[in-house]
């Protein structure tokens, strides 16, 4: 079912090795998010939790957005697209490769995005980091499957890159809802099974979004 | 196109909309707690059930089209994000209108307000695609697939609000199983409302259909020339 999953990703996690450009890109641009934040708001006071979340999600959407994109355009670049069309693989497939580096390189930033968290907001590096992990991979899972299928209309419309936001911002909606609050609870140091309503939503957004994009990628990747 | 049936949907949409305006401003009784603002209801609720049928007819339309594969879906879609857009709008407006002298604020993050300006960003994002790109089979497919991906976010954004917050009134069932509408004649009214908006719909529906339909079959006509013009050039 998923032949040519492996090829098209190890294809492109080798080219992220050797060019870096979307892991540099996307780290420094989630960590600049993060500045403009704690410069707005201030790193203390009393909802120091909340505004952390709310940081750690403003970072997530923008720069996963633009790190989704990324994974399309190389494609597009140098027509890439047509000989992977052209090629015994199940459109499905592409993306669900697509989604997997999406992933992989939202998660990067994830990663470097939390730590600084931790740095900027005085936060406590433990439990409380540990158990934002969950919350924020179902996240990404969803914005990545969100991305992943809407990618491909920047390149292809004038202003397709800031389009894209625009499309997939407010689709994103109910799982930026469900992940902030989750976040901000086990942040202010509330054990996982007190947000577990947001988790079975944002389990929900996920199923329902890549299960969307397995079945309706076809039609967005094809070419006239 | 047709004339026959866009004349007798412009004379049904005209006295229906009479008749309802008729019934909201002199038949209808004022209600008692809220008084005569309170009759902004009869165009509220019927706006937004013409803006929740218009999105989904986009997805339906959207899904024929990816099935079918017949342009007319796709100018079926785009016509009904148009409108469902309108509508959309007006029921934010005439929401706050009634919201300001009944909650004092024009807006709050009530979780239907919330709901509904999310699917109105939604919708917008819709049309600047629209707008944006070119006409070209490529795009109404993408088109298709977002409004499909719109329809399938709305139970989600409803239930991800609803747990947030609400404060507004349930109008049509409160919890104790009885609708708010305590007069027979408020009841009649609303559902005269109810089918003076549906025709509205159908009849500038019909109209922006019979445009986009027009425009297709000009830019096929545009082709044809075009090729017409180089085949005898070469000649």
């Amino acid at each position: 079912m998923l032949e040519g999953f492996g090829p098209i990703l190890r294809k492109d996690l080798r080219l992220e090795l050797r060019s870096g450009e979307s892991t540099v890109a996307l780290v420094s641009l989630s960590v600049l998010i993060l500045v403009v934040m704690v410069l707005a708001f201030g790193p203390g006071g009393a909802r120091r939790a909340e505004i952390a979340a709310g940081a750690l999600w403003i970072a997530l959407i923008f720069a996963g957005t633009l790190g989704a994109a990324q994974a399309l355009l190389a494609e597009r670049e140098s027509g890439c697209i047509r000989g992977l069309l052209l090629s015994p693989v199940e459109p499905a497939t592409i993306y669900a490769a697509k989604l997997t580096v999406s992933m992989i390189f939202m998660a990067e930033a994830g990663f470097a995005v939390l730590i600084m968290l931790v740095l900027f907001f005085n936060l406590e590096f433990g439990g409380g980091l540990l158990r934002l992990v969950p919350i924020f991979a179902l996240g990404m899972l969803g914005l990545a499957a969100l991305c992943t299928l809407l990618a491909t209309v920047s390149g292809r419309v004038r202003a397709g890159a800031m389009l894209l936001p625009v499309l997939v911002v407010p689709l994103f909606t109910p799982a930026l809802i469900a992940g902030s609050k989750a976040s901000a609870a086990v942040l202010a140091g509330q054990p996982l099974g007190a947000v577990t309503t947001w988790l079975k939503l944002l389990f929900a957004f996920d199923v329902l979004f890549v299960t969307a994009g397995y079945l309706l990628f076809e039609h967005v990747i094809l070419e006239d | 196109m047709k004339r026959p049936a866009s004349i007798v949907l412009a004379v049904a949409s005209c006295l229906s909309m009479l008749g309802a305006l008729f019934m909201v401003f002199v038949y209808v009784p004022t209600e008692a707690d809220q008084g005569i603002v309170q009759r902004i209801f009869y165009f509220h609720l019927p706006c937004a059930w013409v803006a929740f049928l218009a999105f989904g007819m986009v997805a339906v339309a959207g899904a024929l089209y990816l099935w079918l594969g017949h342009k007319i879906w796709d100018d079926l879609s785009y016509a009904a994000a148009e409108l469902g857009m309108l509508f959309c709008t007006l029921v934010l407006i005439t929401g706050s209108i009634w919201a300001k002298p009944i909650w004092g604020t024009w807006w709050t993050w009530d979780s239907r307000l919330t709901t509904t300006f999310i699917l109105w960003l939604l919708y917008g994002g819709y049309l600047l695609l629209r707008a944006f790109a070119d006409d070209t089979d490529e795009i109404a497919r993408f088109a298709a697939v977002l409004g499909i991906v719109g329809v399938l976010d709305v139970p989600v954004v409803i239930i991800s609000v609803r747990l947030w917050r609400t404060i507004h009134p349930a109008v049509l069932l409160t919890r104790q199983g009885e609708h708010g509408l305590q007069d027979p004649r408020m009841v009649a009214t609303l559902l005269v409302s109810l089918g003076a908006f549906t025709i509205l719909y159908v009849w500038l529906l019909w109209m922006r259909l019979t445009t986009l339909r027009l425009r297709t079959r000009l830019a096929g006509l545009r082709r044809e020339a075009a090729i017409l013009e180089l085949v005898g050039a070469h000649r």
